[in-house]
C-alpha cells in the first residue's frame, strides 16, 4: 500500500521551451512503493516531465516537493544524490568511453594515493562486469570495451542494468523495453516489480497500455503538455484507457464540462 | 605478425599516425640534411622549442577534450612573458613567475566563464581574446621591448624558469630547465586525464554533454577547470621562454596557438572532443620543431614553415583518417 504522503509531489508545473509551451500547469504525486505508468502520444510530454523530476530541466513556474520538501535548484547530480535514478530515453551513455567508466560516471570510486584519489579500476570493472552479465551481455563484451561498439539492445542493458545496481528511492524508466528482445522485455518488467515491491517509486514510461496496465498501480496519460488521466489500475481497464489516449482527452473534457 | 593483427592497437591508440609520421620524418631529416640537422647541437634546440611549445599544446589539448577549442594560448603567452620580464627585474623573479602565471589563470577563467555562462562558441570567444591580449602587448610595450640582461639573471629563480645547460654532456649542450616542467607537466595531466575522476569527468563532458551532464556531472565547470589549466599552462610556458632568451616584445608567442593546435590535431587528438592523446599531441610538437629546425639548417626561407604547416597538417589528417577507416573495419 502506497504511504499518504508523496515522496515526488508536482504542483502547476509549467515549462516552456522558448515560445513552445511543453509542460501545461501539470500537478501530479508520487508515492513511495507505487508503480505509476507515464503514457501518451509521441511528443506528449513524457520526457520533458521526468526530465524536471531528475534535475535535467529547470520547470518555468511551479513547484516539485521531493520528501515534502521544496525542490529549490534543478540538478541531475542533486537529484541523484537525492536517490534518483533515471533510465534516459535518448542520453546517458557517452560513447568515447569504456562501459565500466560509463557506469560509475558522476560516482567514480577512488582509492588514495599518498593524498591523490585515483580511480578504482578493480571495483568498477568487477562491478560493471557483474551487472553486464546479468543483464545478459555475452562474454565477447568486456567491461573495458567502449560503449560506441555496443549494439542497441546493449546499450539499454548497461543503461537498465546501472539504474537497478545504484537503485535507491526512486527509480524512472524511459521507455526502457526500447531495443530489447521479448525475453529481455519481461525482465525489466519483473525487474520494475521488484524495485516496486522492495518500496521504491518506480515511474514508468511507456506506449504499450496493455503491458504496463498488468505492472502499474496507476496510469497517468499526458498528451499536448498536459495531465489529461490519472486513475488506479484497479478503477480503469487497459482497454478505457486506450480509448482516453485514441480520443486525445476529449471524452475527459466532456465528462467533466 | 600480420598486418591485421595492427588493428585493434591503431584503433586504441589514436597518436600511432603521428608516430610513423614522426619516424618517418626523421628518417628524411637523417637521410637529406648531412648531419646538419641530426647533431647534438640542433637536437638540444629542438627540444627546447619542443618544451614551451608542448606545455602550450598540453593544456590545448585538454580543452580540445571537452569539446572547446582555445586560440588564444598566443596572446596568452606573449602576456605572461611580458610580464614576467616586467616584474623580475623590479620585484623578483619568482614572485613575477606566479603573477605571470596568474595572469594566464585570469585570461583562462575569462574565456571558460564566457563560453559556458553565455554559451557563445569557444572558437569566438577566445578569437576575440586572442586579439585583445595581443593589442594590448603591442600597446603596452608600444613597440619595446622589455629584457633582463645575462648578467643579472644569476639567482637560482632564473635557473628553474628556464635556465639552460641542464644535462650538458660531451658535445651535447643540454636542455632549457623548461623540458622538466614539460615532463612534469606531461606526467600530472596524464594522470589526472586517466586515472583521475576528473579524466572521466572531462572526456564525458567531450564525448556527450548531454549524457555527461545527465549522471551529474557538472559539465560547465569541466570546461572552465580546463580553460584555467590551459591559460595557466600557456602562461607558464611564456614565462619559461622568457626566461631562456631574456627579452620579449609585444609579438611573443605570435602564430604559437596555431601551432599548438595543429599539434594537437596531428597527435590524434579528435577536434569535435572526447578523444586526445597528451602523448600525441607532444609528438605534434616535436614534428612541427623539427620541420622548423630542418628548414634552418637547410637555409630554406622560414616563410616557408607556415606554408609546409598547413600542408602537413592537411596530410596527416587525411593519412591519419585513413588509416582509422582502416582499423575499424573489421
Ligand atoms: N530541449 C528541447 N527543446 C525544444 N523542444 C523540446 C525539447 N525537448 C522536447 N521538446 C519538445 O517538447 C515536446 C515534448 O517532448 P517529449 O520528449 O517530452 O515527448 P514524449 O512524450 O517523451 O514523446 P515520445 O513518446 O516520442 O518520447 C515535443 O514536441 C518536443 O519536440
Ligand atoms: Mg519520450
Amino acid at each position: 500500500m502506497p504511504d499518504a504522503k508523496p515522496l515526488i509531489q508536482v504542483k502547476n508545473l509549467n515549462l516552456y521551451f522558448g515560445n513552445f509551451h511543453a509542460l501545461k500547469n501539470v500537478s501530479v504525486d508520487f508515492h513511495a512503493g507505487e508503480l505509476v505508468g507515464l503514457v501518451g502520444d509521441n511528443g506528449a510530454g513524457k520526457t520533458t516531465l521526468i526530465r524536471v523530476l531528475c534535475g535535467i530541466h529547470k520547470p518555468t513556474d511551479g513547484e516539485v516537493y521531493f520528501d515534502g520538501k521544496l525542490v529549490k535548484e534543478f540538478h541531475p547530480k542533486l537529484a541523484i544524490d537525492q536517490g534518483i535514478e533515471t533510465i534516459q530515453q535518448s542520453v546517458g551513455l557517452c560513447d568515447n568511453l569504456s562501459i565500466a567508466r560509463n557506469f560509475y560516471l558522476g560516482r567514480e570510486p577512488v582509492r588514495k594515493v599518498l593524498g591523490i584519489p585515483l580511480l578504482d579500476f578493480a571495483k568498477m570493472r568487477g562491478e560493471a562486469t557483474k551487472v553486464i552479465r546479468a543483464f545478459g551481455l555475452r562474454d565477447n563484451v568486456s567491461a573495458d570495451d567502449e560503449v560506441e561498439r555496443l549494439s542497441g539492445g546493449e546499450r539499454q542493458s548497461v543503461k537498465i542494468g546501472r539504474a537497478v545496481e545504484f537503485k535507491n528511492r526512486v527509480v524512472i524508466m524511459d521507455e526502457p523495453t526500447n531495443h530489447l528482445s521479448v525475453r529481455e522485455r519481461e525482465h525489466v518488467n519483473e525487474l520494475a516489480l521488484q524495485l516496486r515491491n522492495q518500496g521504491l517509486l518506480v515511474i514508468y514510461i511507456t506506449h504499450d497500455i496493455f503491458q504496463v496496465h498488468k505492472l502499474a498501480d496507476r496510469i497517468v496519460i499526458m498528451e499536448n503538455g498536459e495531465k489529461i488521466e490519472d486513475a488506479s489500475t484497479d478503477k480503469m481497464s487497459a482497454e478505457a484507457l486506450e480509448e482516453v489516449i485514441r480520443q486525445g482527452g476529449r471524452v475527459v473534457e466532456k465528462m467533466e464540462s | 605478425m600480420s598486418l591485421a593483427a595492427l588493428k585493434p592497437i591503431i584503433r586504441k591508440h589514436s597518436e600511432i599516425g603521428i608516430f610513423l609520421v614522426a619516424v618517418f620524418l626523421v628518417l628524411f631529416f637523417v637521410a637529406t640534411s648531412e648531419g646538419r640537422w641530426n647533431n647534438a647541437y640542433n637536437i638540444s634546440t629542438i627540444l627546447q622549442v619542443t618544451a614551451t611549445l608542448g606545455l602550450m599544446t598540453l593544456g590545448v589539448a585538454l580543452v580540445i577534450g571537452t569539446g572547446e577549442i582555445d586560440i588564444s594560448v598566443g596572446s596568452t603567452f606573449g602576456m605572461a612573458a611580458l610580464i614576467y620580464l616586467f616584474l623580475a627585474v623590479r620585484v623578483d623573479p619568482a614572485m613575477a613567475a606566479f603573477a605571470a602565471v596568474a595572469a594566464g589563470a585570469a585570461i583562462g577563467a575569462f574565456n571558460g566563464l564566457l563560453v559556458t555562462r553565455t554559451g557563445t562558441p569557444s572558437l569566438i570567444v577566445t578569437l576575440g581574446s586572442l586579439m585583445i591580449f595581443r593589442g594590448l602587448a603591442i600597446a603596452l610595450t608600444s613597440g619595446f621591448a622589455f629584457s633582463v640582461p645575462y648578467k643579472d639573471r644569476g639567482a637560482l629563480s632564473y635557473f628553474i624558469l628556464g635556465g639552460d645547460n641542464l644535462f650538458r654532456i660531451g658535445t651535447f649542450p643540454g636542455v632549457n630547465t623548461g623540458f622538466l616542467w614539460l615532463i612534469a607537466g606531461l606526467v600530472i595531466l596524464s594522470i589526472a586525464l586517466k586515472l583521475m575522476p576528473f579524466g572521466n569527468h572531462l572526456l564525458a563532458a567531450g564525448g556527450s554533454a548531454a549524457s555527461a551532464h545527465s549522471r551529474g556531472v557538472r559539465v560547465d565547470r569541466v570546461k572552465l577547470r580546463a580553460f584555467i589549466i590551459c591559460g595557466v599552462l600557456a602562461g607558464l610556458a611564456g614565462v619559461l621562454e622568457a626566461g631562456k632568451l631574456g627579452s620579449a616584445d609585444g609579438s611573443m608567442g605570435r602564430m604559437m596557438e596555431l601551432q599548438a593546435t595543429a599539434s594537437c590535431v596531428l597527435g590524434g587528438c579528435l577536434l569535435a572532443g572526447g578523444r586526445i592523446s597528451l602523448v600525441g599531441a607532444l609528438m605534434g610538437t616535436f614534428v612541427l620543431s623539427s620541420i622548423q629546425s630542418y628548414l634552418v639548417v637547410r637555409a630554406i626561407p622560414p616563410q616557408w614553415f607556415i606554408v609546409l604547416l598547413g600542408l602537413i597538417v592537411v596530410l596527416a589528417a587525411l593519412g591519419d583518417r585513413k588509416l582509422r577507416q582502416w582499423a575499424l573495419k573489421r
